[in-house]
């Protein structure tokens, strides 16, 4: 019976501590993330990868380079696992808006669909087989009169790691053609 | 074996208990009842919170100003746009007894305010917020959420997002309208001590 004591015991005073430490406000999702493509790639070289997100009608999120270094830009991060990388990460760039009330005020941001590329690059010990990337898009929203707090919306894809590229046997190496001539 | 028993569901009565009150604590941080329903009219629910620089204010403090409350970050554009205007008004109508008091809702206040204050010339006080002073407030997940207080320390007004100039300057002066409450707290004389504060 004792044991059993315990551990009710300490569970119970975790959930007193884990009830302080919970935040009371819910996040509402306002970028949803369509399926990303299986990503086929081979040891040693990279392939590239497509994400594409969609802002709910009547919101806007900064763009990557947003015009005031106090707003926060919208950037992907990922986790990836042994012998896989994500190279570099192109943004699109942002559409001009302005709030009402202040249309001086340029600001460059995502509506509507935008799609995020990278490159997936697989080591040249990778081994064969299917590996899972996970990571989240970090943006903050706004609509025409307010803006919401900082969120994030997670990203995956499958990675297909296949069998390294055939040794290329050199019979005719490339030639400029101006030696041809 | 029975005492066994006894014991673990007073103990589980004991930590309920425990954990309620903790509940309420982290409420009470920020005292009074939490906004639910109808604003207007409604009490505004007190609390203490520190101005950047540490020091604590107290919103009951201000009993007998009209208060403009205004929930703010840096990153929120529309927020960005009614600052001047706050500024403005602040200087128009302080003399009215209006006190325009932001309260931050960034992550970081300490490190992301002090410099928007400066580009922004901002003159009133701007307070470190929290979740719990958010939710006595009915939860501010948009932002700007702005509260006029009148005199009495009841609200007249709240707006979610960002409005034109003169709907704000129409909030500030039906907030100074409301006559104080004789029985409340003189402190209609009194200077904000934090807004001194930050003003310099």
């Amino acid at each position: 019976m004792r044991p059993v004591f315990a551990v009710v015991l300490a569970l119970s005073f975790s959930g007193v501590l884990s009830a302080q430490d919970t935040l009371p406000l819910a996040k509402v999702q306002r970028v949803t993330v369509a399926p990303v493509s299986t990503v086929q790639v081979r040891p040693g070289s990279s392939a590239p990868v497509r994400m594409t997100f969609r802002v709910m009608p009547g919101f806007h999120i900064n763009s990557n380079k947003p015009s005031s270094e106090l707003l926060i830009p919208t950037a992907v991060k990922f986790e990836v696992p042994n012998d896989i990388s994500i190279g570099k990460v192109e943004y699109p760039a942002g559409k001009e808006y302005s709030f009402s009330f202040s249309p001086g005020e340029k600001l460059a941001v995502y509506s509507g669909e935008f799609a995020v590329k990278a490159l997936v690059i697989a080591t040249k010990e990778a081994p064969r087989g299917r590996f899972r990337v996970r990571g989240a898009l970090k943006y903050q929203a706004c609509d025409n009169r307010a803006c919401y707090p900082p969120a994030t919306v997670p990203v995956e894809f499958n990675v297909s790691v296949g069998k390294p590229a055939p040794k290329s046997v050199r019979r005719n190496p490339a030639q400029s053609p101006h030696i041809h001539k | 074996m029975n005492r066994n028993i006894f014991v673990l569901i007073v103990v589980i009565i004991v930590v309920f208990g425990m954990l309620v009150a903790a509940r309420r604590l982290k409420r009470e941080q920020a005292s009074g009842p939490t906004l639910n329903g109808q604003v207007k009219g409604a009490p505004a629910p007190d609390f203490t919170l520190p101005t950047i620089d540490g020091k604590p204010v107290k919103l009951s403090d201000l009993r007998g100003k009209a208060v403009l409350l205004n929930f703010w970050a840096t990153w929120c554009g529309p927020c960005k746009v009614e600052i001047p205007w706050f500024t403005e008004l602040q200087q128009q109508y302080g003399s009215q007894g209006l006190v325009i008091v932001g309260v931050s809702m960034d992550d970081d206040p300490k490190k992301d305010v002090p410099k928007f204050e400066q580009e922004m010339k901002i003159d009133y006080p701007v307070l470190v917020g929290n979740e719990s002073v958010a939710e006595l407030y009915g939860g501010v997940e948009g932002l700007p959420v702005t509260f006029y207080i009148g005199r009495d320390g009841k609200i007249v007004k709240k707006v979610v997002g960002l409005v034109s100039h003169s709907e704000i300057e129409d909030g500030i002066k039906e907030a100074l309208a409301k006559p104080s409450n004789s029985s409340e707290r003189a402190s209609s004389n009194q200077h904000f001590p934090a807004a001194t504060a930050v003003a310099h």
